[in-house]
């Protein structure tokens, strides 16, 4: 029964080796929420960055909503006070309090105010008609 | 006999057990949690978004050494080559026009082939091109010759637009330059182009070339556009359309630029049978 035990345990000390060891999970295809916190901060500069170019509410909630299940403006909260931490500019801080800002009075509901400036149609959107 | 062996089966059967409570363990019961991970691991379309996310940062804030540390830590062995593909495939799939102007514009920058700031700005044409006379006219060049200069009259009428977006505070607006105007346009006859098309050569100032450039193509009931810099292995100063046969087209840089009109696919008879040219238009920046 000793010997038994034992070899359960020898088992089980070949599977844990074989496991991390000489077949370590490989970190592949991870998703962005899976980002170290200085990753996940700079991901948001970078989110509140392309907001000043495409000046789109929705499409920066729906980036930053691949760092998690947060509400956005939590998520740009944690982001700036881990940013503040390390030493981020200022104005790179004041980008993301732009966003958060913007955020905050944004309503998915309504339709994009008159201050807006338009969006950039697409190409599909800007074909009227069939392609020669 | 059998005896003697039933231990060593014993050990046996431990151990095998062990070995699947063990791995059991280690992949089912007690997961590796991944975090703490780097960008270099994300999923390849999560690696696009990031890509993306980085050249609307360096569109936002001209900041060239920002990018190239955001894009190394991607890993793609070749960072301009990448994002010049992405463009396409952006535009291709029918995406963000402005993701994919700001990709043309990165890629451009990492090969040091951006004209200017003024690249990054939108800049109108002034320049007024009614070409349809020449255009129109049975073309004799079948080698790049420039058939009509004489009949380029630019009127700088036009003025530049606004950035199309808020500058962050700490970046300095870049210096409106002068428009692009048509230098020359010439119908290229080569046998090997499959299809007749309207190629655009935006050059800077000092003859630089000027990526991301945005060219409206127009004709009886329809619109497309395209930028350049998107084909760098031709140069990122240019940007092509495929013509149908038998429409005539206009073009024009950016919105609210006057259109160069009567581009119509001509066919080149330098060879036989005749195969469809193509027409280069160059514009480029006083």
């Amino acid at each position: 029964m000793i010997l038994f035990v034992a070899a359960i345990a020898a088992g089980i000390g070949l599977g844990l080796f074989y496991g991390w060891v000489i077949s370590p999970v490989e970190l592949i295809d991870t998703a962005p929420n899976t980002l170290r916190m200085d990753y996940r901060a700079d991901y948001v500069l970078m989110v509140a960055e392309a907001y000043q170019v495409d000046n789109d509410p929705e499409l920066a909630v729906r980036r930053l909503a691949l760092l998690g299940d947060q509400h956005p403006v939590d998520t740009i909260t944690e982001a700036g006070i881990f940013a503040a931490e390390i030493g981020y500019t200022f104005e790179d801080l004041q980008v993301m309090r732009d966003l958060a800002d913007a955020l905050r009075s944004w309503n998915p509901n309504l339709p994009p105010t008159s201050t807006s400036p338009p969006v950039t149609p697409t190409l599909a959107s800007e074909a009227t008609g069939e392609t020669p | 006999v059998n005896d003697e062996r039933r231990p060593y089966w014993f050990v046996l059967t431990g151990v095998v057990i062990g070995i699947v409570l063990g791995l059991l363990y280690a992949w089912v019961w007690v997961p590796v949690e991944h975090i703490d991970t780097h960008p270099v691991t994300l999923r390849d379309d999560f690696k696009d978004t990031y890509r993306a996310l980085i050249a609307l940062g360096y569109t936002a804030n001209g900041d060239e050494g920002r990018a190239r540390a955001r894009l190394a830590l991607l890993g793609d062995p070749d960072p301009a080559r990448t994002l010049a593909i992405q463009a396409q495939q952006t535009l291709a799939d029918g995406g963000s026009a402005d993701a994919a102007r700001a990709l043309g514009i990165l890629a451009a920058a990492l090969e040091g082939q951006l004209a200017s700031s003024e690249a990054v700005e939108v800049v109108v044409v002034s320049a007024t091109h009614e070409l349809d006379a020449t255009l129109n006219a049975s073309p004799t060049a079948e080698d790049g010759t420039p058939q009509s200069e004489a009949t380029d009259t630019p009127q700088a009428t036009a003025s530049a637009t606004p950035p199309p977006t808020p500058r962050p505070s700490q970046t300095a607006t870049p210096t409106q330059g002068a428009p692009f105007t048509l230098r020359d346009f010439t119908l290229i006859c080569n046998p090997n182009l499959s299809a007749p098309l309207i190629q655009v050569y935006v050059y800077g100032s000092g003859n630089v070339p000027a990526a991301g450039v945005k060219a409206i193509v127009s004709w009886d009931g329809g619109q497309d556009s395209f930028f350049t810099g998107l084909k760098p292995e031709i140069g990122f100063e240019y940007g092509d359309f495929e013509m149908t046969p038998g429409v005539s087209y206009s073009v024009r840089l950016v919105t609210g630029g006057e259109p160069i009109t009567g581009l119509t696919p001509t066919e080149c008879t330098d060879g036989s049978p005749p195969y469809w040219g193509s027409w280069r238009l160059n514009f480029t920046q006083p």
